[in-house]
């Protein structure tokens, strides 16, 4: 592995020199990035070193922090800002410059001494600067804004060459080295003979006959203060953390939603929701119709499942569960394509007049599960055991590819508001918060044009994963879901647009949930766009019908959106109530990994919208030690895939917080 | 006196170094090119030589003009970014030199300053486009130049005995194309490889002068052997130095050497650059038994 | 943080030659890379491609490879790979993949800080000799446009660098920061002279 230690201490004499006023100090440290990440909560070395130095030179050595990626200004501004100095005069940081300058400006009481120096990357005085990559690589980057690889066979004249030289080689190198020696006499290869060896090997020697004259002027300053300010404010609004994946909604975002032709059997799984799965109240042979109940379960935490066509039963099976991939019993339906309504299917009766318990019975008896995918019972979500203030409606939809909720808000604005109305009478809410990012301003004015006194349409910028309950209650309402707690506790209930819509349905066309608007798109889709799709409808039907190619070698199906959605590896599943979208995306190059290890370049921390370090639970997974990620608040982890997704060794984040969170639960109920 | 117009006129041309010492009084080095005046074409002026800090070079080379003697305005890329180097060429200009020999010059942790800021902003192939470019009335950023455009004779160095060689042809090929109009060598050793060298180099036309250093000792030559980029002393010739060590360290073998290599080398180039490295003394007597003056 | 620029169009036609094989390296998720501009420019430059690989962090030579292999008969019949990267990225894939003309897609404006690719407010040049005890934790290397050591030069106005008004002298900056701790003797400390060894 390679070494990119940051720093090193001082000399002794320097450091003596620079803490010569003063007597007692404290030690505030980083642990070092960009190192093979061998030890958890370990000290670095050097916290051993200095106090036996201190000591050694009469000097009181008061305290030490030891803190991971010390330049992240959101982490450890607060943690510097809490640590009492008492009786210490000064505070000395081992850092590299980055960790320095940040305890320099947080740290307002107390001189900040430097007592590392960074260590340069060039090895060159002439180019001074070069950044190596955000993973281990040998090769380095001086960011000259005018890159000559091009006419150098991909040898960096910049960096490689001592003088930097831009027009051929100087009369410097003997025997294929430079004239120029590192520390402890080391030498370098000629970048120029290397340039000149590679260009031969590519039989294009020296196409270049231009005369390069570096320009200094470039980048000018005010560009690259202007691109990197917007970036940093695009980073760090809204919330902390989180990415800005490729969207990818241009090719359905406008198509309107269309119904999705009928299919000739449908496959009903008994388990479409969180909770107790339903029994059957139909067996094989039976004729059902169209909104029939055809499942339930006397179990508070459940929701009763429908027949999506009218026609007859063919049997009751086990079939594919496409989110949690293991087989669950499921009502096989052969389709008569006559959508013979059942009776239950009829509008309420007088439903201004309907008691909050009428209506919530209403909401169970017709199947109505959290559309965002959880899938959550809304009747068990509508009987809240403490008070509730706030009914937060969520539109987000920060999942790359899905536009389904934004059509939802377009094409039933007032359906949805109505169906919001609904929900405030059940739960005697004052205050009502449609959140929706500012990619969608076509449903933010649909929104706004059909919104209550009481309903406010709140535009949040754009960042994923904006949707997740927890970070879209800090950022609109400013308050903390503790980890382990659930909206409910800081009195928030979150509910999809789309499971307002299927609330209106019922009470006011009385439709169970039966079918639901999903978007289908991505790679070799030939009929992207946004559909409404019978529950129990194969995948087969769906990769037929709207795909050229759908399952090559380099392709894969995810139930949902790319980020959080469920890989699919069997076709042999159907449409379930979660389903938000059926979507093909690239196989990755390089596929995550559990068992790669983590090479510390912080980016996880970065990422990371509960403000976690993702990369110790890599660490304890390393070292088969998963049941220690409790300590590291595996159970505050919402699952969003940042981390996963921005990881520079692609380790399977995901899944090792997921395995952790198993094995952390089973331990707690032995 | 420009070199070009006496390779124009088909003379063998000679030229020789000094070195400004490291301090003010410039005697000892005027004193020096004095000593070879009419005997050589014009004399080199290093400048800050092997990265050592020294008395300028433009100056020495106004005040050995002033004695009569043609300098050539040695100029490295080390020390000084674009600005000053044009301004330094400017002002040879005005006082009256007009011989360069441009280079990129040794890394300033060859030196004597090793933890200076080394600078390369330009290189040898980017000066001499620069000073092309004075010469046309505009500076390197196009703005136009008051009154006359100066008007030089530009000199670059090669190294004709480099392993492997083909880059050094290359930058070679640069040289020539950015405008330089005679080539001065490292020194050459070896009759066979610089024979070869040449017979790459003679299409563009441009005068090469060949480059001799004096040998002083045994240890030198493997010094440089070991230690110095692009030169290589064979083997027969450290024999030679072996033999006879008085006769070597009154430097005799060493004049003989030189005599001897600049005979060979005659046939191929068009002037002979000797680099004495303080034994200017001993030039005289390898010109005569080489039999060019 | 990184920040990359897609180079002009006729600089990279004049050098590309169909077909080429593509590699996009979107690994700094994070960071400034012009993704609509090189597909505007892969849409209307009518470059033959084998093929358009759209991927992250090929400056890892793990990754790289994996790729190299995956992909081999397309490179094979490629006579150029584009890559739009940042510097490291190209020159791992061009170190890799020796026999074949790589090009640099992009030119390289800046890599902000010093753990790298992340954002960052702090700059940091790994001068090799931390002037931060002196400056009240404010950098003289980057934060002042001459990288001047002891004090400030005659350039600022109101405040702001004479290089750009959008810059604040980092004199200024230095010299408020140590009033405010107290260590204003410091301006008057010994001269410093940079010692550039300290960079090899």
């Amino acid at each position: 592995m390679l070494d990119y230690t940051k720093y090193r201490l001082k000399p002794d004499q320097e450091i003596l020199d620079i803490l010569k006023d003063k007597t007692s100090i404290f030690l505030v440290s980083c642990k070092k990035c960009f190192r093979e990440f061998t030890h958890e909560d370990g000290e670095t070395e050097e916290c051993y070193i200095l106090p036996k130095f201190l000591k050694d030179n009469n000097k009181k050595f008061t305290g030490c922090v030891d803190l991971d990626f010390l330049c992240n200004s959101h982490h450890n501004a607060k943690i510097l800002k809490d640590i009492d100095f008492k009786g210490a005069e000064a505070v000395g940081v081992l850092s590299c410059g980055l960790g320095i300058a940040l305890a320099a400006q947080t740290i307002e009481k107390l001189p900040v001494y430097a007592i590392a120096d960074t260590i340069p990357q060039a090895n060159n005085n002439t180019c001074e600067t070069a950044y190596h990559g955000i993973a281990l690589t040998a090769q380095k980057c001086a960011a000259c804004a005018q890159c000559y690889l091009n006419v150098t066979g991909g040898i960096c004249p910049i960096v490689d060459c001592s003088k930097s030289l831009l027009n051929g080689q100087c009369g410097g190198a003997k025997n294929g080295k430079c004239e120029v020696k590192g520390k402890d006499n080391s030498t370098k290869d000629c970048a120029w003979e290397k340039i000149y060896n590679r260009l031969s090997v590519q039989k294009s020697p020296d196409n270049n006959t231009a005369i390069n004259i570096r320009n200094y002027a470039k980048p000018a300053v005010e560009f690259i203060n202007k691109l990197s300010n917007a970036n940093l404010e695009k980073r760090n609004q809204g919330f902390y953390g989180g990415l800005h994946p490729f969207e990818n909604k241009d090719t359905t975002n406008e198509k309107p939603i269309s119904s999705f032709p009928e299919p000739e059997t449908v496959s009903i799984l008994l388990s479409q929701h969180t909770g107790a799965i339903c029994e059957p109240l139909v067996k094989s042979g039976d004729t059902v119709q169209f909104g029939q109940k055809i499942g339930d379960s006397n179990s508070f935490i459940s929701a009763p499942v429908h027949s999506s066509v009218s026609g007859k039963v063919i049997s009751i099976e086990e079939a594919l569960h496409p989110a949690i991939q293991k087989k669950v019993k499921a009502v096989i339906i052969k389709n008569d394509f006559k959508n013979t309504q059942h009776e239950s299917v009829k509008p309420a009766v007088n439903i201004e007049a309907l008691s909050k318990e009428e209506l919530v019975n209403i909401i169970r008896e017709k199947g109505i599960v959290g559309l965002g995918g959880a899938m959550f019972p809304t009747h068990v979500k509508l009987k809240p055991p403490k008070p509730v203030d706030t009914l937060l409606i969520n539109g987000c939809e920060c999942e790359p590819y899905l536009t389904a909720d934004n059509r939802v808000m377009i094409e039933h604005a007032r359906e949805v508001i109505s169906g919001i109305q609904i929900l405030e009478k059940i739960l005697g809410t004052k205050q009502t918060l449609i959140a929706i990012e500012d990619n969608k301003p076509q449903a933010v004015e649909a929104m706004k044009t059909q919104t209550g006194s009481s309903i406010t349409v709140s535009t949040l910028p754009s960042k994923y994963p904006q949707g997740a309950e927890k970070v879209l209650i800090k950022k609109t309402l400013g308050r903390d879901v503790p980890a382990g707690k659930i909206p409910l506790d800081v009195g928030v209930v979150v509910t999809n647009v789309s499971t307002a819509l299927s609330v209106y349905d019922a009470v006011y066309k009385g439709t169970p949930l039966i079918e639901r608007i999903i978007t289908i798109s991505g790679k070799n889709c030939s009929k992207p766009g946004n559909y409404k799709v019978k529950l129990g409808t194969p995948l087969q039907n769906i990769l037929k019908h709207c795909f050229d190619k759908p399952a090559d070698t380099n392709t894969e199906i995810k139930m949902g959106g790319p980020m959080m959605g469920i890989l699919q590896p069997s076709i042999e599943t159907s449409i379930i109530k979660g389903t938000t979208g059926i979507i093909t995306v690239d196989k990755k190059v390089v596929e995550p990994d559990t068992q790669r290890s983590c090479i510390k370049c912080g980016r996880c921390v970065d990422a990371c919208p509960m403000e976690l370090y993702p990369l110790f639970y890599a660490y304890c997974s390393s070292k088969n030690k998963l049941e220690d990620n409790e300590k590291y608040d595996v159970a505050a982890c919402i699952e969003c895939g940042s981390c996963e997704n921005i990881c520079s060794s692609k380790i399977a984040l995901t899944s090792i917080i997921k395995q952790s969170k198993r094995i952390i639960a089973s331990k707690k109920v032995s | 006196m420009k070199l070009k117009e006496l390779f124009n006129s088909g003379k063998f041309v000679l030229t020789s170094e000094v070195g400004p010492p490291k301090g003010w009084n410039i005697d000892k080095t005027i004193h020096e090119a004095e000593s070879l005046k009419g005997i050589v074409d014009a004399i080199n002026v290093t400048d800050n030589q092997s990265s050592v800090m020294r008395f300028g070079s433009l100056a020495a080379c106004h005040l050995i003009k002033d004695k009569g003697i043609e300098p050539v305005f040695q100029v490295t890329c080390r020390d000084r970014n674009r600005l000053a180097l044009q301004s330094d060429i400017l002002s040879a200009a005005g006082l009256g030199i007009e011989n360069m020999l441009l280079l990129t010059g040794d890394h300033t942790t060859l030196g004597d300053h090793k933890d200076a800021k080394p600078v390369f902003d330009l290189d040898s192939v980017s000066l001499i486009h620069t000073i092309k470019k004075l010469e046309s009335g505009v500076d390197l950023a196009n703005n136009k130049l008051d009154g006359e455009p100066p008007k030089f004779c530009i000199g670059a160095v090669v190294s004709p005995c480099a392993e492997p060689l083909e880059p050094q042809l290359m930058k070679m090929d640069r040289k020539i194309k950015a405008g330089v109009e005679f080539f001065q060598t490292q020194a050459v050793y070896e009759t066979d490889k610089f024979a070869k060298f040449m017979e790459k180099a003679k299409n563009s036309g441009i005068p090469v002068m060949a480059g001799i250093v004096i040998l002083k000792s045994v240890g030198m030559a493997k010094f440089m052997n070991e230690n110095v980029a692009g030169i290589h002393v064979p083997d027969n010739l450290i024999e030679e130095l072996k033999k006879d060590k008085e006769k070597t360290k009154s430097g005799q073998t060493g004049i003989e050497i030189a005599a001897r290599l600049i005979k060979d080398l005659k046939p191929y180039c068009q002037g002979i650059h000797l680099m004495p490295l303080g034994w200017d003394d001993k030039v005289p007597q390898i010109l005569k038994l080489s039999g060019l003056i | 943080m990184l920040v990359t620029q897609l180079k002009s169009k006729e600089e990279l036609l004049t050098i590309i030659k169909k077909p080429a094989f593509v590699i996009k390296c979107t690994g700094c998720k994070e960071v400034l890379f012009p993704v609509t501009e090189i597909d505007e420019f892969l849409k209307t430059a009518e470059i033959t491609v084998s093929d358009i690989i759209s991927t992250d962090y090929i400056c890892n030579t793990d990754f790289a490879l994996k790729l190299s292999e995956k992909y081999k008969s397309e490179i094979s019949n490629s006579l150029n790979i584009i890559v739009f990267s940042c510097g490291i990225g190209v020159q791992s894939i061009s170190a890799l993949l020796e026999n074949k003309k790589v090009i640099s897609g992009c030119d390289t404006l800046y890599i902000n800080g010093f753990q790298g690719l992340n954002t960052r407010e702090n700059n940091c040049r790994q001068c090799g000799q931390c002037y931060l005890s002196e400056t009240g934790g404010i950098c003289p290397i980057t934060a002042c446009s001459k990288s001047l050591l002891n004090g400030q030069c005659g350039g600022a106005k109101n405040g702001k660098c004479e290089v750009s008004k959008e810059m604040e002298c980092g004199w200024e900056r230095i010299y408020k920061r140590l009033e405010l701790i107290k260590e204003t003797q410091k301006l008057t400390g010994d001269i410093k002279v940079r010692d550039y060894l300290k960079l090899l």
